[in-house]
């Protein structure tokens, strides 16, 4: 018997590495590197002399925008070996080879009077083909960095599979002067600081400005009446109108649903705080939570049926979920520290945190069942975080230490890679990030 | 007076000494390891390039932000994408500023509670008490912009980053005056870390506990042999011979086997193109992907997708992208690869699996 189990073993080793290697030769690659995708983009044609200008700088705009992500790594048009000159041209795609270029975005730009035509095609070097079809936008010469987006925008989403985030705003508090007296003011400014503007004037204290689904309007929290309340203000008019509270009341850290028609938010009445729902066009409100803690910050998942926000019903400040509608809350944040500011990823498996333990302030993601905590940043004070519109990047705000401290915006990828800060010529905080723009 | 037991000893060591000299059944291969990627890149760079693009805001007092109108619509030339005209935003409706603000009504009471005690948390699974474990400090990784599994130090400043390594040539005084060498410019490849750095936080991989290892089971009672497991044996030894000498009759390359090293090599080769973006939708993608190779190591004709799972249509496609780009990009000049043994690997299958790298 065991001899018979020796020859069928014997015989078994003897065949067995030609049957692994029967057919195909099979392999399994597990280790990637993680580095930018080089990516060409020779100057867009400027197909009359009026456009020459400005096809220089929306050239120089979408590959800015590109290789701000940290995906990207553009390569200098030094490197270059075939002048793409023409929008018609045929590609030569061993050129781009050569230089390692994995894609390479070609277009042309047309200006007559004030408007601006913006054509372009993106090509994946490797493969030898073009990556969708060739698109075109059609605006104002004014609004050429919105068409330089938009280009970067399609072209990020037919690289990467996903959403870009270019053509986006973001509302936040706009600060300046010394930390004893400073002067606050909701701005607004592209996602790369950019075309800047302010909403509001000094003359009274505001917070957490919030915008709505589609970006057309701004929820903050005002002190103009010496105590605080809910405004709304319409982005295209500025004009803006106060959510009714009752005396004694202090509603804040609002937002809206998904469908931009209500609104959560907290109100503090009696030394309590809960979380309420309330109709912007009725008035008519909710209450969601009625523990004796400080129930806060609610943010709502991109479907809108649950609600994530923070409380100290535990004796520190930690990360709970309920359904929209109220009713039993379960715990997700268990780390060393305290939780605050939870804001739901737009893709819906991530929710972004404050962290903050040990003296330090941490930006962080987890899972919304509390798993694979991640810290993506660490200083003295970071606070307060925002979603790009594709998931994909969180901004928020850095103060650094001292008297003369300043606050300032940064934003890193997901990844916890990219962090930089946001340029800006005065101190910020607190911001927003809104939907693409249509 | 030596006894048989004295010679079958002297054989024996003899034999095992011989067998030690020889090394047979040895691998001197290292052990297959692991490194964990972590990195970080600076803000400045970033800071620099935009800086040039800040406004300067000059509105003392708010004013709407204009709004331009942008429209996008196909390539002329493209007939086949349809026009998207995006509707000019209208303004909304601005509310009367004499018009009081509906009041609110009484908030009536919650629907249902919160629970006032968080859930307990989910308990661990039962692990017998771990040993202490000193920590070990584990050294800070330089911060680089590109992360690969093995780390590379910052290039020369004169250095142009390349894939191809190569030393500066400048022109030798000493030789013939009629053979001048240009000068050239000295390449190194990317400085790359191994691990992602993210500011000021300490990465150790040092191991923090450890469960005891369990106790062995006691050995269970042998059953009694019996006539019908001396068949079913039987039985078992034929069928697996069977099935063994019937899975080499076919489609069987001929030529010797690649051995480890080979595939090894093949392997990290494409590996070392292959661009994986953890934050992105592509990392929950596994994608099998199949190719032919000319007696040169180049890929001939395309690269099929064979099968994907994991993720949306577009994070399909995508991963299918960056596996295809890393065969034709690091197969461009041909893989190096044992010509003897075409036969072996004139047809390849390669599966893409991200999930080691996948951000956690």
């Amino acid at each position: 018997m065991m001899k018979r189990f020796l020859i069928a073993l014997v015989v078994l080793m003897l065949a067995g590495p030609v049957v692994a290697q029967s057919g195909p030769l099979r392999l399994t690659i597990t280790d990637g590197v993680i580095e930018p995708l080089p990516f060409a983009v020779p100057s867009f044609e400027p197909e009359n002399a009026e456009a020459a200008q400005v096809a220089a700088d929306i050239t120089r705009l979408v590959a800015l925008d590109l290789s701000g992500t940290g995906l990207f790594r553009e390569i200098p048009a030094s490197a270059f070996i075939s002048a793409h000159s023409s929008f018609a041209q045929t590609v030569a795609y061993p050129d781009w080879r050569a230089i390692n270029a994995q894609a390479m975005i070609s277009g042309a730009v047309t200006v007559s009077g004030n408007q601006l035509i913006v054509k372009f095609r993106l090509y994946d070097v490797f493969s030898g083909t073009e990556m969708g079809g060739g698109l075109q936008f059609a605006g104002t010469v004014d609004g050429w960095r919105r068409m330089a987006h938009k280009v970067a925008d399609a072209a990020y989403r037919r690289i990467t599979g996903e959403g870009g985030y270019f053509d986006s705003r973001i509302v936040f508090v706009s600060e300046s002067g010394p930390k004893d007296n400073r002067q606050k003011r909701l701005a607004i400014m592209d996602f790369d600081g950019a075309n800047m503007q302010f909403l509001t004037d000094s003359s009274a204290l505001v917070l957490a400005p919030r915008f709505s689904p589609t970006g057309d309007r701004v929820l903050y929290t005002s002190f103009a009446s010496g105590s605080p309340r809910i405004n709304v203000l319409d982005v295209t008019s500025v004009g803006t109108r106060q959510l009714q509270t009752a005396d004694g009341e202090m509603a804040f850290s609002p937002r809206f649903s998904r469908d931009g028609t209500q609104v959560i938010y907290s109100l503090a009445n009696g030394g309590n705080t809960d979380i309420y729902r309330g109709d912007i066009a009725s008035g008519a409100s909710t209450r969601l939570t009625s523990a004796p803690s400080i129930e806060t910050a609610p943010s709502l998942s991109p479907d809108g049926s649950q609600i994530v926000f923070e409380s100290d019903r535990s004796g520190t400040q930690q990360m709970y979920i309920m359904s929209a509608n109220g009713g039993d809350a379960r715990r997700i944040s268990f780390g060393d520290g305290r939780y605050a500011t939870p804001v739901w990823s737009p893709r819906g498996d991530l929710i972004a945190f404050t962290k903050q333990n040990a003296g330090r302030f941490h930006i962080g993601v987890m899972r919304t069942d509390g798993s694979e905590e991640r810290l993506l940043t660490s200083s003295f004070l970071d606070e307060g975080p925002t979603w790009s519109p594709n998931g994909r990047v969180i901004m928020f705000m850095r103060e650094t230490q001292g008297a003369g401290g300043t606050s300032s915006l940064y934003s890193v990828d997901v990844s916890g890679r990219n962090l930089k800060p946001v340029p800006l010529p005065n101190g910020a905080s607190d911001p927003s990030w809104g939907p693409l723009q249509p | 007076m030596r006894s048989a037991g004295t010679y079958i000893s002297g054989i024996g060591h003899v034999v095992l000494i011989g067998w030690l000299i020889s090394g047979w059944g040895f691998s001197s291969e290292p052990l297959p390891f692991e490194v964990a990627e972590v990195s970080v890149v600076s803000s400045e760079e970033f800071a620099a390039m935009v800086a040039a693009t800040t406004p300067q805001p000059d509105a003392a007092n708010p004013t709407a932000p204009a709004q331009p109108q942008i429209e996008d619509a196909p390539v002329p030339i493209e007939p086949e994408t349809a026009p998207q005209v995006v509707p000019t935003p209208e303004p909304a409706v601005q509310p009367d500023a004499d018009t009081p603000p509906p009041e609110a009504p009484e908030p009536p009471a919650p629907q249902s509670d919160v629970a006032d005690v968080a859930p307990e948390p989910p308990k661990p699974p039962a692990v017998e008490a771990a040993p202490d474990v000193i920590e070990s400090p584990r050294p800070q990784p330089r911060p680089a912009p590109r992360v690969a599994p093995v780390a590379v130090a910052p290039p020369a400043p004169e250095a142009d980053v390349a894939d191809i390594v190569r030393d500066a040539v400048v022109p030798d005084d000493s030789a013939a005056a009629e053979v001048v060498e240009p000068a050239q410019t000295p390449t190194a490849p990317e400085e790359a870390a191994t691990e992602i750095v993210i500011e000021d936080a300490t990465p150790s991989g040092a191991v923090t506990t450890s469960a005891r290892p369990k106790t062995r089971p006691n050995r269970p009672a042998p059953a009694p042999p019996s006539e019908t497991t001396s068949a079913s044996d039987d039985a078992a030894v034929a069928a697996a011979l069977a099935a063994a000498l019937a899975a080499t009759a076919p489609d069987l390359p001929a030529g010797p086997p690649m051995t480890g090293s080979e595939t090894e090599g093949f392997r990290l080769a494409i590996g070392e193109c292959w661009v994986v973006d953890t934050g992105g939708r592509s990392a929950n993608v596994k994608v099998t992907v199949a190719f032919s190779l000319d007696r040169s190591g180049k890929v001939a004709g395309d690269v099929r997708q064979v099968t994907a799972e994991g993720g949306e249509q577009a994070a399909v496609d995508t991963a299918f992208r960056a596996a295809r780009t890393a065969i034709l990009r690091c197969g461009a000049s041909g893989y190096d690869l044992p010509a003897d043994k075409y036969d072996q690997w004139r047809e390849v299958e390669i599966t893409f699996d991200p999930s080691g790298m996948r951000l956690r």
